[in-house]
This record gives C-alpha cells, sequence and structure tokens, in this order.
C-alpha cells in the first residue's frame, strides 16, 4: 500500500477513551484504526456502488449518508 | 290409555325411527299408520327388535299372529309372490285394516282420548332435562373461551397495528432492500444484525440526534433545507417517525444531554416557553441573526420557524406558562440545554461526559479519497458535504466500536481495552477470519512502523 502518513494515535485513543469511558492499552488503538480504515473502506465502497447504481458520477453527500444510515441499521 | 308405560314408549321411539318404511308409505290411512307404528306392548317388544320378516310379522296384534305367520313353506312362498305383485306394504296395510282388533281399537280410542300421552312421554324427558342442562351449561362453559379468543386476539391484533404504525423501529423494507441490494457478502451482514435491537436503536437514536443537532451547526444550510422543504439534510432524510423515535428514546436516556434533535421533544414539555418567545422575538424570528442565538443558546427558537413547533407550544400553553417567562433568554431551562451549546460547537461530550475529538478533516478525506479511488475509478473527488458525512459516519463509528470495546473489556473483566478485545471485535465484523489474520490486514492497510508497533504488542 501506499506509504501513508502516521495517523494521530493521540487522538484516536482519546475519542475511544471517552465513548468507552476506559483507558486504551498502548498499541490497541492501532487496531481500532485498522479496523476503522476497514470500516471507511467499506463504506467507499457500498456509497461508490450505491451512487453507480443511482448514476452518479462523484460519491455525493447524500448516497453516504444512506449508506451509513443502513450501517446504523446494521450496528457497524 | 296407551298401554305401554312412558319409559317403553321412550324404548320403542328409537325402534319407530328404525323403521322408516311405515312413515313413507302413508297413505290415507294417517292414523292407522301413526298406530302402527309403535304398535307393540313392551313384552311384545322383545320380538320386535329381530330383524327381518319377524319385524313385519311383528306388526300384528297378537290374533293375527297366528294367521299371518306362514306355517308352510308353501304358505311362505305365497306370501313372497303376493308381495311381489302388489306393493306389498299397501296391501298388507290395508289387510290389517280388516284385521283389526278391539285391541287396535282401543288403542286408536286411547290416542284419541288421550293426547296427554305425548305429555307423558315428555315427562321422563324433562326429568332427565335437568341432568342435561348442567351438560349444556358445561358446553356453554366450552363454548365460552372460544367465545372470548376472538375478544383477546383483537386487542392483540390491533396493539400489532398501533405498534407498526407506532414504533419506527421496525423497518423491514429498508432493511430487505438493503439485503437485496448488497450482493455482497450478505452473512457478514446478517451475522451481526440480531445483536442487542435496544442498544442499537437507542445508539442510533442518539447518532441521529446528533446528526441533527450537527447540521443545525451550519445554519444556513438548516434554513434552506427547511425552508426548501427538500429532504437532502439528515433532518429532512428522518421521516417523521423517525422524530417521534427520536422524542421517544430521549425519554429512555433522560441523563444525557446534547442533541439539538432533543428540541423537538423539549417542545413537548415546556412548549409554553414558545408563546413567550414569540412575542418578543416574533418581530425579529425571520433574521438570520435570531436564529443563529436561537440554536446556539435555546433549542426553542429554531421550533419557532418550523409550524410543528408553533403548534405544539399553542396547545400546551397554559400550565407551566410561568416557568418560561422567567427565562425568555434560556427558554429550555434544563440540563439538556446547556449541554446543547457545547454540542452545536465543535466539542462534542460522549455519554459519559467526557468531550470528544473529532478525527482530522485531513485524515478523514485521505483515507476517504483513497478507497473512492480504488472503488469510482481514477478520479474520486470528495466535495465538502460529502466529506461531513463521512465525518459524520467516522464518528458514529468510533462511538459504536468503542462502546463494543468497552463491553468486550468489561465482559473480559479488565478496566482497558486490549488488542485482544479489538481483535474479537474484527472477529465480530468478520474481518478476520481462517484466511485473514490481524497481520495480514495490517500489512495491507497500515504502515510499516504501526506493523511494528502491533506486532510488539501482539505476540503471534
Amino acid at each position: 500500500m501506499a506509504v501513508q502518513k502516521l495517523y494521530p494515535r493521540g487522538t484516536v485513543k482519546r475519542i475511544v477513551k471517552a465513548h468507552s469511558n476506559r483507558s486504551v492499552s498502548k498499541n490497541a488503538d492501532i487496531l481500532i484504526f485498522l479496523d476503522y480504515i476497514l470500516f471507511m473502506q467499506e463504506l467507499m465502497r457500498e456509497a461508490s456502488i450505491r451512487s453507480r447504481k443511482s448514476g452518479e458520477k462523484n460519491i455525493s453527500a447524500n448516497t453516504v449518508r444512506k449508506v451509513t444510515e443502513v450501517r446504523c441499521l446494521r450496528s457497524i | 290409555m296407551s298401554t305401554s308405560t312412558p319409559n317403553a314408549r321412550a324404548r320403542r321411539s328409537p325402534f319407530g325411527t328404525a323403521t322408516p318404511s311405515g312413515d313413507t308409505t302413508l297413505t290415507g290411512l294417517q292414523r292407522l299408520a301413526s298406530h302402527t307404528r309403535y304398535p307393540l306392548t313392551p313384552s311384545r317388544l322383545v320380538t320386535a327388535t329381530t330383524p327381518g320378516t319377524q319385524r313385519s310379522a311383528s306388526r300384528y296384534t297378537p290374533r293375527a299372529r297366528g294367521v299371518g305367520a306362514p306355517a308352510t313353506p308353501y304358505g311362505l312362498r305365497a306370501r313372497q309372490q303376493r308381495a311381489a305383485n302388489t306393493p306389498g306394504r299397501d296391501r298388507r296395510r290395508s289387510g290389517r285394516m280388516q284385521r283389526e282388533t278391539t285391541f287396535d281399537i282401543l288403542r286408536n280410542l286411547g290416542r284419541a282420548l288421550a293426547p296427554v300421552s305425548k305429555p307423558i312421554r315428555s315427562s321422563p324427558q324433562e326429568k332427565p332435562e335437568p341432568i342435561e342442562e348442567p351438560v349444556d351449561e358445561f358446553e356453554r362453559l366450552d363454548n365460552e373461551p372460544e367465545i372470548e379468543r376472538p375478544r383477546l386476539s383483537l386487542p392483540i391484533q390491533e396493539s400489532e397495528e398501533e405498534g407498526e404504525e407506532a414504533s419506527p423501529e421496525m423497518r423491514p423494507p429498508r432493511m430487505s432492500l438493503a439485503f437485496a441490494e448488497e450482493d455482497m457478502d450478505i452473512t457478514y451482514q446478517s451475522v451481526e444484525y440480531p445483536r442487542d435491537t435496544s442498544i442499537r436503536d437507542r445508539d442510533r437514536l442518539s447518532m441521529m440526534s446528533r446528526a441533527t443537532g450537527r447540521i443545525s451547526g451550519d445554519f444556513d444550510e438548516t434554513r434552506l433545507e427547511s425552508d426548501g422543504g427538500d429532504g437532502t439534510g439528515i433532518v429532512g432524510e428522518d421521516d417523521e417517525a423517525e422524530d417521534t423515535m427520536m422524542s421517544g428514546g430521549d425519554f429512555d436516556r433522560g441523563g444525557e444531554t446534547e442533541d439539538l434533535g432533543r428540541f423537538h421533544f423539549d417542545l413537548n414539555f415546556p412548549s409554553p416557553a414558545a408563546p413567550p418567545l414569540e412575542d418578543p422575538t416574533g418581530g425579529d424570528m425571520n433574521d438570520m441573526e435570531d436564529f443563529e442565538l436561537s440554536t446556539a443558546q435555546l433549542p426553542q427558537a429554531p421550533s419557532d420557524d418550523d409550524d410543528v413547533g408553533g403548534d405544539f407550544g399553542l396547545g400546551l400553553e397554559f400550565p407551566p406558562a410561568a416557568s418560561p417567562s422567567e427565562s425568555p433568554g434560556i427558554v429550555g431551562g434544563g440540563l439538556r440545554d446547556e449541554a446543547i451549546p457545547a454540542q452545536g460547537k465543535q466539542k462534542k461530550m460522549s455519554r459519559h461526559g467526557i468531550p470528544v475529538p473529532n478525527l482530522p478533516a485531513g485524515v478523514v478525506k485521505k483515507l476517504a479519497t483513497r478507497f473512492a479511488r480504488s472503488g469510482a475509478g481514477s478520479k474520486a473527488k470528495i466535495n465538502k458535504a460529502t466529506l461531513a458525512a463521512i465525518e459524520q459516519a467516522s464518528s458514529w463509528y468510533f462511538e459504536q466500536a468503542s462502546q463494543d470495546l468497552a463491553a468486550y473489556s468489561k465482559h473480559a473483566g479488565r478496566k482497558t481495552i486490549d488488542e485482544s478485545d479489538v481483535v474479537t471485535l474484527l472477529k465480530r465484523q468478520r474481518h478476520v477470519n481462517n484466511s485473514t489474520t490481524v497481520f495480514s490486514l495490517a500489512q495491507k492497510h497500515l504502515p510499516k512502523e504501526l506493523q511494528q508497533d502491533m506486532r510488539l504488542a501482539m505476540p503471534p
């Protein structure tokens, strides 16, 4: 994969900490971010599929929202 | 006068019905026929029960019996011939006319003079009737539940219908659509689907409401959307059902604050606040400044723009009219309202009251473009609105994932979220399975430094 800049590890840790009210072990945030990457991959894939089905060239906010809504129902 | 006792008659009645031929062949001699129906004394009944020719013979009176009974085979054959030549029973009956004895005459007389015989026959039936009545009551009792069943089923159906109407949780069409549209791995979705719906709904509620709050952050958009009436905004997308759902959800988690979506709910409660608000701000309401002020501080102000909000306020004007007057500036006057401004700004609060930072937009955009490009071709442009939607989705994702991770760690009896928790989550999401390991995923997606850190943390 393309070389990638490091993501803000502290931010991810803080986000998870805030939501879960638990501390995050030293390197768990890497895996969490990995999971986030996978989530984004699927989100974008579904959004692009949907947008292509509806004939749009680019992914619009609406398609993303619709895909997101489905995801919410599915509890990510 | 009938010689038979009522009991005997009752016993004989089945016999009478057993020989319908006597009834069907009645001609002008109805009276006689009715007599011949029960011609026997109880003593003769024994012989009467025998079948075949004896039955016909039994109809004869004692005297006639000796005459009628064929003594020799010749006599029998002659009888048969006579029966073959003539419509037998009529013939016989006519013959019996002639043979009518005093006994029969007396019986006819008794029938004519004592019509009481039938009541007599019924009297024993009356006695059994009280015995039968309890049976009837039992039958009625047995029948009663059958009658009640529809009663039970009716309210159930009604409640079901109401539930379908009222509960927005059930959204089979959308789910089926989603399933149908995704030709990819369905099991991946379906396996995870039957999680605790209540939790999921609650989370979704918070997401939705937060979304409303979020959008209301930029006022121009909301303004336009609400005025235009197009369902582009998330608020607009949510149907009315969703609105009701949000208000319902607010009841459940009263402890949580934030989300402007809640102001729908606030309308129901301190709605009296609205009317006093309208008076002072009524003139300015159309101005954008006023709108901004209201969203920043009071959740009510946007309601003034909405027709719905106005209606609510008018409806509940009276009872707590005093309370709104005290705080024209901060109308909702609750803890929620304090939290709402905080949420309207960049910093959001988690359900534990800890401020949640946002993932920098650059990172999100980079990821999004990376995957969008791979999906949609060489050039994938992500405009601002799309990016906002993606950010929203990722914030929801983090909220959900963090809660799941917290649940996993809590289940393991730990206070910290461990790598194993995340691996469990990945497994549940079917990202990690027999063919895919965490390391292969990391190798695919993560830079090398992170892979090294991860390997250090996770001994294979």
